[in-house]
């Protein structure tokens, strides 16, 4: 019984860092049409400079909100120098056909973390540096147990859920948000309505570079701070923005928890060696019975 | 008034517009017809700045707008509805209508909740359907959506491309019957693009016959549907 209450308690944490990726991932998914594999470089870069910031004596919370501030403004800056861009047809003769359009951001996506982590690894030496958390990370005790749930989970929880609810709010019930979701669906018929696409695409990858940052932060005092550790974290997140279908926030948050017990319970019950195995399988099942992931929308053209 | 004036477009070495010049007189339906490939939707694509022109001239109310961009183009009062009933299919019907005023909620925050029960009111259909999907709507009703989306946004010109597409002949009727009375009543600039020569010449006043991205007519409306050998030439009816 204990075992089953620690492995649902670390699955609980775990999972909130992954939906949080996730959520990230679903940001620019549905404001710019394009999935990031540079996210986790971004929020590694941010996390990097908070951490200079707090060893060089500022308060755990300036670094904080710099980092933040950060994400948010390097996320904005790739999609106006290397995005957008690429996204010119005019200029482009790559981007001919329609799978081109859609496969080439991807690469550059990939080949943006790739820049992020050797400029990393140059400006802050590649071994790995800790990072301090805002709370406790000394488990609670129920029963006489220490169980594996910290006060630093339940701020890592509640800072997800909180980041879940404004951006699924933004999205539904803002002009702004609707701009966003009409650009990434279609961007002709959005320019023709008038809205300035450029922008709302920057300010999609402004916001999912914030929250990746945020992302960063909660899950480097556990896993400490080098240009690669957070790759393994896209992976995972990037699965479980599938799985809980890649345009739906509330969904990238489900397939966080979905992943995050998943692991958390392999590790606990069986061996940490077989972790991976069971995330592709879980990421096998969704896709065979849900191929639009559980909350993803299903396909509502007719005919 | 819309006047365009040698306007050249080309797609590689492809010439769509060969030196197109016509104009859209104010309050009036002025509609471009001809086969399929003569360059109907290209025209309509480079007033609305979604296209460059290679060449040539585009002036809406004695201001040129050739290399505007599309969001600045309808802030000047000209709105395109492509060809092809185009809304989003994944936003809601409310949404896409409200998409079209997103830039006027700053400046006329009175005036938007107006214009959109003005969309329900000409097209009753849209409040019934108001939170499903577009993708779930009837072909009609996508195309009604599509016009409410652009005049949601109060234009002074209408550029319509091919709403009969695909459509029923009775719905096609009763949709072509509200952009005349819209632009009757209101002083709508409309100019309408159609293969379906008929129809579109029924309610024009002035018809333009485009061949291969070149005007071989430009006639008013009743004078254009009376010639067979135009008809018979080009239209092949």
């Amino acid at each position: 019984m204990n075992t089953f209450l620690a492995a649902l308690f670390s699955g609980t944490s775990r999972g909130a860092i992954y939906a949080l990726v996730a959520l990230g991932l679903v940001i620019v998914w549905r404001g710019a049409g394009i999935v990031n594999f540079a996210q986790m470089g971004q929020a590694m870069f941010s996390t990097y400079i908070a951490s200079t910031l707090i060893t060089q004596g500022y308060s755990y919370w300036v670094g904080f909100i710099v980092a933040i501030i950060a994400g948010a403004l390097l996320g904005a800056l790739l999609d106006i120098l290397v995005m957008r861009p690429l996204s010119n047809k005019k200029k482009s003769e790559l981007l001919s056909s329609d799978s081109m359009r859609a496969a080439v951001p991807v690469i550059a996506s990939l080949g943006i973390l790739g820049v992020l982590q050797a400029l990393a690894g140059i400006i802050w030496a590649a071994e790995e540096r800790g990072f301090p958390a805002p709370a406790k990370q000394e488990g609670f005790t129920v029963a006489g147990n220490v169980m594996p749930f910290t006060s630093f989970d339940v701020f890592v929880i509640s800072l997800v859920l909180f980041t879940l609810v404004v951006t699924s709010l933004f999205f539904r019930k803002t002009g702004i948000g609707l701009a966003m979701r009409a650009t990434a669906l279609n961007q002709e018929v959005a320019k023709l309505s008038g809205i300035r696409t450029n922008r709302t695409r920057t300010l999609s990858w402004a916001i999912s570079g914030a929250a990746s940052s945020l992302a960063g932060l909660l899950i480097t005092p556990t896993s400490n701070l080098s240009p690669n550790t957070l790759d393994l974290v896209l992976i995972v997140g990037f699965t479980a923005a599938v799985v809980g279908g890649l345009d739906s926030p509330v969904g990238a948050v489900l397939g966080g928890l979905i992943l995050g017990m998943v692991i958390s319970f392999v590790t606990f019950f069986d061996t940490p060696e077989d972790v991976f195995i069971s995330i592709l399988i879980v990421l096998l099942l969704v896709l065979i019975l849900r191929p639009r992931g559980i909350l993803g929308r299903k396909d509502s053209r007719r005919v | 008034m819309l006047k365009v004036e040698n306007l050249i477009t080309r797609f590689g070495s492809v010439v769509a517009l060969d030196g197109v010049s016509l104009t859209a007189e104010e309050s009036k339906i002025t509609t471009v017809i001809g086969a399929n490939g003569a360059g109907k939707s290209t025209l309509l694509r480079t007033i609305s700045g979604l296209e460059h022109p290679a060449a040539g001239s585009i002036t809406w109310q004695g201001q040129s707008i050739v290399g505007l961009h599309p969001e600045d183009i309808v802030r000047m009062g000209v709105a395109h509805v492509p060809e092809g009933h185009s809304v989003i299919s994944e936003l809601s019907v409310e949404e896409n209508i409200a998409m079209g005023s997103l830039f006027r909620r700053r400046k006329f925050k009175d005036d938007v909740a107006n214009a959109l029960d003005e969309m329900y009111q000409l097209f009753p259909r849209l409040q019934e359907r108001r939170k499903q999907l577009a993708g779930t709507l009837s072909g009609g009703e996508r195309q009604m959506l599509a016009i409410s989306r652009a005049l949601v946004s109060r234009p002074q010109l209408l550029l319509l491309d091919e709403p009969s597409l695909g459509l029923a002949p009775l719905v096609v009727e009763q949709i072509i019957d509200s952009v005349n009375i819209l632009c009757r009543s209101t002083g709508l600039t409309v100019l309408l693009v159609e293969q379906n020569a008929n129809t579109a010449l029924g309610v024009a006043d002035h018809g333009v016959l485009l061949s291969l991205g070149k005007v071989v007519a430009d006639r008013p409306a009743s004078e254009l549907k009376a010639d067979a050998n135009l008809r018979a030439a080009y239209l092949g009816y």
